[in-house]
């Protein structure tokens, strides 16, 4: 796999921005690393805490939301130096954190208040 | 909705083992696909002909900075009626059976489709006909015969699951705690592969080099060339004397030049 890859941006300016490939696709391996975390805890967390229905849904939105607060927060006003774009860093995997989620949930949720 | 009063033992000898028995046989099956695939054997030719192939690009794509003649001579190279790279190389065809991509095919299926018959097989005649938990949100009906597999109660309330549909939740939801265990491009994501199977994209055919070649060769036979440094001379003469006065700079000590003013 090419190494030096280069994806460019185009900026309202029309000015263009290289990104390196292979450090775009670490970052968002990180990225992905967190959210899979952080949806296996809440998932845990919403599950000890016995929420249901809408709520625990709720819950995962919050979290989402959270994580990405706190992504934004720790990459400071220069996120555009490691990210291509805000919006894409919110919604990847959204549903792929969701199914994490739910198990944990479940598991969780079963593990203490259904029996 | 009536509650249902479960054995707390049902927790510890179905609910429990079905997870761990899922998360194990994920990581087993990833340092077993480890141990047994093996390098893949690449010829040699192969290799000539997409190096070949990818020079045909990169001259098509970048050959507008050479000069004519060079850009006509590398073309000339691939392209000659009697004696370019893409007219006299002959490729015999590609066997679809060849020995080691049959040993691959029978290695993947071994992988990904036998654990998964077994072990699926076996947690359905082990744990079979117990209700173990419940989703923590309401379902309708529709989903009964999907979480309720092995349990045939007519009455009982959709969001209750049975311990044959808990492994297979498991299944699909241990999915990304794989690639937080164990890394990228595991090989315990089962799914994944069978997928692949589905479509048919893990048996995908290697590219018949005679077809790649013809197409290669018509992309670079349609190129006109046109360079992109025509009158660039000039346009860097003329950038100099605006800035810099009157000072005519040697082309490769401009840089030096500027460094030092």
């Amino acid at each position: 796999m090419a190494t030096n890859r280069v994806k460019t941006r185009e900026l309202k300016t029309g000015e263009v921005v290289a990104y390196s490939e292979a450090a775009i696709r670490n970052n968002a391996a990180a990225v992905e690393y967190c959210r899979t975390s952080m949806a296996a805890l809440s998932g845990c967390t919403a599950g000890i805490l016995g929420l249901t229905g809408a709520l625990g849904f709720l819950f995962y939105i919050v979290a989402v939301l959270g994580l990405w607060c706190m992504l934004l927060m720790k990459s400071g006003s220069n996120w555009q130096k490691y990210f291509i774009s805000r919006q894409s860093l919110l919604t990847n995997g959204f549903l792929g954190g969701l199914c994490t989620y739910v198990l944990f949930w479940t598991f969780l949720y079963g593990m203490v208040h259904v029996y | 909705m009536t509650e249902l009063l479960i054995d707390p033992k049902i927790r510890v000898w179905v609910f429990l083992p079905i997870v761990v028995i899922t998360f194990l046989v994920g990581i087993i099956r990833h340092y077993v696909s480890i141990l047994i695939s093996s390098q893949k054997k690449v010829e040699l030719t192969q290799i000539q002909d997409s190096q070949a192939m990818i020079r045909a690009r990169l001259l098509r794509e970048n050959g507008k900075y050479l000069t004519a003649h060079s850009f006509a001579m590398r073309r000339h190279y691939f392209n000659n009626e009697e004696t370019g790279y893409f007219k006299t190389q002959t490729r015999p065809p590609v066997s679809p059976n060849s020995t080691a991509m049959l040993s691959d095919l029978v290695k993947g299926n071994f992988i990904n489709v036998l654990p998964m018959v077994i072990i699926g097989g076996w947690i359905n005649w082990m744990f079979s006909g117990f209700v173990t938990t419940k989703v923590p949100f309401p379902l309708t009906l529709r989903f009964k015969p999907m979480l309720q597999r092995g349990v045939e109660l007519a009455s009982l309330d959709a969001a209750w699951v049975s311990s044959a549909s808990w492994y297979f939740l498991n299944v699909f939801g241990l999915r990304s705690i794989y690639t937080l265990v164990l890394g990228e491009n595991n090989a315990a994501d089962q799914t994944q592969a069978m997928q692949d199977q589905m479509s048919g994209a893990a048996v995908a055919m290697p590219q018949d080099p005679k077809a790649a070649f013809k197409a290669e060769w018509e992309a670079l036979e349609i190129t006109e060339y046109q360079s992109a440094l025509k009158g660039v001379e000039a346009e860097i003469l003329a950038n100099i004397n605006s800035s810099e006065g009157a000072t005519i700079y040697h082309q490769s000590k401009t840089d030096d030049a500027y460094h030092r003013s």
